[in-house]
């Protein structure tokens, strides 16, 4: 079983760090806010699968939080580039 | 215990290369969304130091609360860095 969790979280730790070269290289500012997204859902998978790892559920309350979170803070940015905020 | 240290050196790579980024892009709103970015890697950080009441408010005011406000006053002012010091030097 713990090699499984070692397995998913070096692939989540891969799919953190594409997200992040997307974020550095994108030239608008949508790229960006697209893979702020992408690094958000993959975090907070990533929470869910720690709170799983650590046996501690109320670990997973943080995961729901950044979840709804998040996707207000991508809304915004996005009405923003709408220019309709 | 060797895959907590590599974890938390890429997580901590990846803090320091967005914190440097929000610091020195001209265009703030990739500023402000390389702020989320570093609340986002802070945040899981506390939570891997099983903090995570921490991690909830840091998660709460971070991505949330910080982001609208810096783009209503990005909408307020103006989107790129160096207009605003030219604003600002023909002000005074």
């Amino acid at each position: 079983m713990e090699t499984v969790f070692i397995i998913v979280l070096s692939l989540m730790a891969l799919g953190l760090l594409l997200g992040f070269l997307r974020f550095v290289k994108g030239p608008t500012a949508a790229d960006r806010a697209v893979a702020l997204d992408t690094m958000s859902v993959i975090a907070t998978a990533a929470l869910v699968l720690l709170g799983l790892m650590f046996k501690r559920y109320i670990y997973i309350d943080v995961a729901l939080i950044y979840a709804v979170l998040g996707f207000i803070g991508v809304i915004v940015i996005a009405r923003f580039i709408e220019k309709a905020l | 215990m060797i895959t907590y240290v590599v974890i938390f050196s890429i997580l901590a790579v990846l803090l320091v290369a967005s914190a440097l980024y929000a610091v020195i892009q001209k265009d703030l709103l990739a500023a402000v969304i390389s702020t989320g970015v570093v609340s986002l890697i802070l945040s899981v950080f506390f939570y891997l130091m099983q903090a995570p009441d921490v991690a909830l408010t840091e998660a709460a005011i971070g991505i949330a609360l910080t982001t609208i406000i810096f783009v209503i006053t990005i909408r307020n002012t103006s989107r790129n860095e160096d207009e605003t010091v030219d604003n600002n030097l023909e002000k005074f």
